[in-house]
């Protein structure tokens, strides 16, 4: 009788990350630190809602 | 929050990877949080896609691979991970293009009530955040674990 195998779901409920050491850092890609120039440049001038400012 | 996402990996609970799936196939993308302000204190989200051939990130490319809500789902559970692991800090996010902008727009508003559980969610106008609303166009995007 073939055996069959049963996919492995992508999808989860209720979240937490799995560790893996394969992750990389992507603090120093291009895209990434040209992203958050960008950001950078326009939360300098961002005004937080008033309660939130401390 | 109890959102359908994607299983998502991390090294550091500052850089997240996990595969959007859809018509388009395996996707593959990265959720990176980098601290850009002091005071008070504010990390940038950058949500790219990463190139399976060449490794090059992408924060131009059109998936469309129709799971945007998942998406954004496995993004603010990389937000709460990464909330967690180094507090509670203000956390901006924009997108590359202004259609984009718009599509994380209707997304957030499709999933405020879940967000709002865990999140305070502002909109960007003119530089200035307001507390996130249905139906208005925002520039971009401060949330903040509550």
């Amino acid at each position: 009788m073939p055996a069959t195998k049963k996919a492995k779901s992508n999808i989860s409920y209720g979240g937490g990350a799995i560790v893996s050491s394969d992750v990389k850092s992507y603090a120093n890609d291009p895209v990434v630190i040209k992203k958050n120039e960008e950001a950078r440049i326009a939360v300098s001038k961002l005004t937080l809602p008033a309660s939130d400012k401390k | 929050m109890n959102l359908p996402h994607y299983n998502y990996l991390t090294s550091d609970f500052q850089s997240y990877e996990f595969y959007s799936e859809g018509p388009k196939g395996q996707i593959k993308k990265a959720v990176t949080f980098s601290r850009i302000r002091d005071d008070p204190s504010t990390y940038n989200l950058a949500l790219v896609d990463i190139n399976p051939i060449s490794g090059l990130t992408s924060d131009l490319t059109v998936s469309d691979n129709g799971d945007r809500d998942i998406i954004l789902a496995t993004v603010a559970y990389t937000v709460k991970d990464f909330s967690a692991h180094y507090g509670n800090h203000y956390i901006y996010a924009k997108g590359s293009t202004p259609v984009r902008t718009r599509l994380y727009q209707m997304g957030i508003a499709g999933l405020l009530e879940e967000i709002n559980i865990d999140f305070d969610v502002y909109g960007v106008i003119e530089h200035i955040a307001y507390p996130f609303q249905k139906n208005v166009n925002y520039d971009a995007f401060v949330v903040k674990r509550k």
